[in-house]
């Protein structure tokens, strides 16, 4: 917690509370007046059409109008990349996956949303997602902390442990703590080709990389020693980091599927959608899927608890969230208008539309409402309960390259191709290189067993 | 009139080079000099600075390239073979229906109808380890289910069938064309003169063939160099790097890690392999001939 | 130029005639009817698929209750403009395929019957092969410029032009390699007996490579209805052509395949239609300016 957190929860203590709290109740929404239509480019997602019906919403109390274009996943990036290095931008809010966000702050590309308003704040009851919409320029990393604010969090996606709820009490089995816990549950449960104790990602690339991160935080282990200090000094060599590997190599052998190095989310999903997987790391977009008959053989019967913790005790899980920021290359009155409609996005009004219509909201005090207390929104105390630990993995301009090294070393020690020793050893070689090249302060480990 | 007819010549030609040349000119350029430099995105605004050398030496260092290039290779002649041989073989068949040949060309069209996306998702279900409809048939035959996209050794064989699927049409499209509008006095001819079906076959068809058949493998051989879709949305490379491709490879260069000026020198690679695998292809061919 | 008659029944009897021997009809036959299961198998595969919910999908299911939630979805869904997707497609492709086999059959001509001198006919034929090896996805950035700056950014004229572009090389290779399968004492005695060389080329050549042009014009409608990076980057919702469309089912964690099938069944529906259309419009128009 920094110093503006505490300034700001002291002033509340001292003596807002008594005025916010009714405020709250009164006027859940913002009035944010007449404003120019504005373009929103917007990812085609499980949750876009709870977004579209919040944007509604927004358009039917202001009056003011809003396009949203969707976009496939696969070109969003090239199409918001276009936008911004050209003469004007089409589009007024971008929404910029978080592996992606240093690009667009160290380019330059985009206006700090005080800059348009210096009276903006994102309300203390959003989430900060690990501060992934602040960008401190000088020591390039994405902290608060001497940072400016450059977006808000629309979506916020963690991973959340999906287990069958059923299988368990059967079993008599608590909900996992640890992931010991998850691979003692897992092998007793385990049944091949019928059920499948635990699957994960081990897909190469992205896949198996985002999944193994929260393993890899769970057991203590990063990819820099202290980069937000400027210590590059690669640690993805280190012990711990070879005991997650392992551990998550032993949990995919024994208990996942033959075809383990090949399964993507949305095999996964399917895996326990249909039945066939007892427990599966989840994004929380997916969560209400499992509760649609038309997509779910397991109708609530699929219930989350946070991404377990390692063998020290600390829990880990891998923060994906979407960014809302304002490009710079556009009109001011835009600007505002924009700045405007996030405003209202972020009032608790709009997040619990958002949340009603099927969205994953961003606000705490959301989570801790009444709509905790619907089956429907089940997860609601394992999202809150994981903002508590859930951290920004690859907050670096590197971060897509190392994505891309780890997702191919980790996935050939899982396949078999290599040792885990040797598949984190030529990653760390190689990162290190990678950040020497970029002209970073760094270093390494002493090479691992092989 | 008559002057239409006179400079017939050149306003035929025409068209097509100023066309082409206005659209492609600006690209080219850009390409060729992105491939010496390197792009830097700061304030708003792009950096170029003049750095051939790095951009060699990145080439060099890369880990991902060689085996990219053997993979590419081994997709490219083993995709490529077995499409053209089906697609003339399939022509040849075709070509002696006497009834129902714009229905067969229509049926055998609708794989490369299917937008690519939606090709290699499909796939990706039909080959599903536990639900696909490939092992689902193995299983109920009693067989062990296969890892079609897990396994290193199945991955790029499960990848190249899904290609021939997909472009033999292409081929056939071609060669049946060109199979039509053979001139049918000169088969006759030779048929009254007294030749055998596989003399036929040998020293008339295929001959006038010809044409067609080189215009088909040299593009049907680009496409396959350039192919990124299908395998992006099946194994995205994997398992290991046994389905890296150098467009994949490429495409993460590029697009996913922004290095432009890297992925530029990159694309230039790629088109000196297309060119020196079709220089010793076409030498290859002239020697048999000979 | 009554010799060269173009006759629709008896050309492919004859020519039929000289492919197909007795003893191995029953053979071609069955190979034949073979590689039709295998292209259509996976197509009825999806077909199937677009009637299914998603949990069908998931667990492969047979037999399964079908749905019309997909084409549903597809059709009237909030997201979803399909019905203009696939007449912005429809309106592209068409166009550009037009376009190209006007300037390229013109073109391959051109180079095939006029003595140009060899560096015209090598940069003109060398030049669109290298392009071609070109990755589009380089290609973009710089059209992306161009067009906003020419105000053309977001239009169908914006897609036309860049699809005509990159259709130009095959379609100039192709109709090059079918001009020149017409034997050249056709076009001779056609000038001898008093034609201009215009006419020549309109009555007398091109019939004799119909064949060929309604395989390139496929081609050249098929490339273009499929391509996918650029009519992504050059438009935005309203323009959005049939693969962007179909794009948007492949999300970020998971494929919602249903829609992907119905869509992708009908995505080829109008150009199944069109391409049938096509073929008997092209030849009957050709053949009528060629039989005397």
């Amino acid at each position: 917690m920094n110093i503006r957190n505490l300034l700001h929860r002291v002033l509340v203590a001292a003596g807002a509370c008594a005025v916010v709290a009714p405020a709250l109740a009164q006027a859940p929404f913002v009035d944010v007046g007449k404003q120019p239509p504005i373009t929103i480019v917007t990812p085609s997602a499980p949750w876009y059409p709870a977004f579209e019906k919040t944007v509604d919403l927004y358009e039917k109390q202001t009056g003011n109008k809003v396009k949203l274009d969707v976009t496939p996943f696969v070109g969003i990036l090239e199409k918001m990349r276009n936008a911004v290095r050209s003469g004007q931008s089409p589009y007024d809010l971008l929404m910029i996956n978080s592996p992606n966000t240093v690009e667009f702050y160290e380019g330059g590309f985009l206006t700090p949303l005080k800059e348009i308003d210096a009276s903006f704040d994102v309300p203390k009851e959003v989430f900060s997602y690990g501060d992934s919409g602040w960008w401190n320029a000088q020591k390039r990393w994405r902290t608060a902390n001497g940072g400016q604010l450059m977006a808000f969090t629309p979506l916020g996606n963690v991973q959340l442990l999906h287990y069958r709820g059923d299988v368990f009490r059967q079993a008599g089995l608590a909900p996992p703590k640890t992931w010991q816990d998850v691979l003692a549950a897992c092998t007793k449960l385990s049944d091949p080709p019928k059920m499948y104790g635990f699957v994960a990602r081990g897909e190469r690339g992205n896949g198996i990389r985002y999944d193994w991160h929260s393993v890899l935080m769970a057991e203590g282990g990063d990819v820099a020693r202290n980069a937000e200090a400027g210590d590059f000094t690669v640690i993805i060599n280190s012990p711990q980091a070879k005991n997650a590997l392992d551990l998550f190599i032993e949990l995919m052998k024994k208990c996942a599927p033959p075809n383990y190095g090949s399964l993507g989310q949305g095999d996964v999903i399917q895996l326990l959608a249909t039945g066939k997987a007892a427990m599966a790391d989840v994004v929380v977009a997916a969560t209400a899927s499992f509760d649609d008959p038309a997509k779910s053989a397991v109708v609530g019967k699929v219930d989350t608890v946070p991404l377990p913790a390692g063998r020290g005790g600390a829990r880990g899980a891998a923060i994906g969230n979407w960014n809302t920021a304002v490009p710079k290359n556009l009109p001011d009155a835009q600007k505002k208008a924009a700045l405007a409609f996030s405003r209202w996005f972020l009032s608790y009004g709009a997040q619990r539309a958002f949340a009603e219509a099927g969205g994953i909201p961003n606000r705490s005090d959301v989570y801790t409402s009444d709509l905790a207390k619907l089956p429907a929104y089940r997860w609601f105390p394992a999202y809150l309960e994981t903002q508590k630990f859930a951290a920004q993995d690859l907050g670096y301009a590197e971060g897509s390259q190392i994505d891309q090294i780890l997702g191919l070393r980790l996935n050939q020690a899982l396949i078999g191709e290599m040792s885990s020793g040797k598949a984190l050893n030529a990653a760390a070689r190689e990162i290190e290189e990678l950040f020497r090249k970029n002209g970073r302060k760094t270093g390494s480990l002493p090479p691992l067993p092989e | 009139m008559e002057l239409v007819n006179r400079t017939f010549r050149h306003w035929s030609l025409v068209p097509a080079v100023l066309l082409f040349a206005v659209l492609t000119l600006y690209p080219t350029v850009n390409l060729v000099r992105m491939s010496v430099s390197t792009i830097e995105f700061t304030q708003g605004g792009e950096a170029w600075s003049f750095t051939p050398l790095r951009n060699l030496a990145l080439l060099r260092a890369d880990e991902v390239v060689p085996p990219a290039v053997r993979n590419t290779l081994l997709f490219v002649v083993a995709a490529v073979t077995i499409e053209m041989a089906l697609g003339l073989g399939l022509a040849l068949l075709v070509a002696g229906v006497t009834r129902g040949k714009g229905l067969i060309r229509t049926v055998m069209i609708l794989p490369i109808l299917v937008p690519p996306v939606a090709i290699g998702s499909m796939w990706k279900l039909l080959y599903n380890y536990d639900f696909g409809v490939f092992n689902q048939a193995l299983v109920a035959l009693g067989l062990p289910p296969a890892n079609w996209l897990g396994s290193t050794s199945l991955a790029m064989w499960s990848v190249v069938a899904v290609d021939v699927w997909h472009w033999v049409p292409f081929v056939f499209l071609i060669l049946f064309a060109a199979v039509e509008a053979l001139p049918v006095d000169v088969l006759e001819a030779a048929r009254v003169d007294g030749a055998t079906r596989p003399q036929l076959l040998r020293r008339v068809i295929l001959p006038l063939l010809r044409p067609a058949i080189v215009v088909a493998l040299l593009f049907r051989t680009i496409l396959a160099f350039k192919v990124f879709d299908e395998v992006y949305l099946l194994t995205s490379g994997g398992p290991g790097t046994s389905t890296e491709l150098i467009t994949l490879h490429l495409y993460k260069v590029f697009f996913e890690q922004n290095q432009l000026g890297y992925g530029a020198l990159l694309s230039l690679a790629l088109i000196a392999a297309i060119l020196a695998v079709l220089l010793v292809g076409g030498q290859g061919v002239r020697v048999a001939r000979a | 130029m009554s010799e060269v008659a173009v006759d629709a029944v008896e050309v492919p009897r004859r020519a039929a005639a000289a492919f197909t021997p007795a003893h191995r009809g029953v053979l071609g036959a069955a190979l034949l009817v073979l590689a039709l299961a295998a292209v259509l198998g996976p197509f009825a595969w999806i077909l199937t698929t677009s009637f299914k919910y998603q949990i069908a999908i998931y667990s492969g299911e047979w037999p399964f209750t079908p749905t019309l939630a997909n084409y549903a979805d597809v059709l009237f869904g909030r997201r979803s403009d399909f019905v203009a997707n696939v007449t912005n497609s429809l309106v592209v492709a068409s166009a550009s395929t037009a376009i190209v086999l006007v300037v390229a059959t013109l073109a391959a001509y051109s180079l095939h019957r006029f003595r140009w001198p060899r560096w015209v006919t090598g940069a003109l034929l060398g030049w669109t092969l290298v392009f071609h090896m070109i990755p589009v996805m380089t290609l973009i950035g710089p059209w992306y410029v161009a067009f906003r700056a020419l105000g053309l950014y977001d239009t169908r004229m914006a897609l036309i032009l860049t699809h005509v572009t990159i259709n130009l090389p095959m379609t100039l290779w192709l109709m090059r390699a079918f001009f020149a399968e017409v034997p050249p004492e056709i076009e001779e005695a056609a000038l001898v007996d008093g034609c201009r060389p215009l006419q020549a080329f309109r009555r007398v050549t091109l019939p004799l490579v119909v064949p060929g042009l309604i395989a390139s014009g496929i081609l050249a409608f098929i490339f273009s209805w499929n391509e996918f990076p650029i009519a992504l980057s050059l438009t935005s919702r309203e323009l959005a052509t049939v693969p962007v469309a179909i794009a948007r089912f492949a999300q970020q964690y998971e494929t919602q395949h249903g829609q992907m099938a119905a869509a992708s069944i009908i995505a080829t529906l109008p150009a199944v239609l069109l391409m049938a259309l096509g073929q008997r419009f092209i030849v009957r128009g050709l053949t009528l300016g060629a039989v005397k």
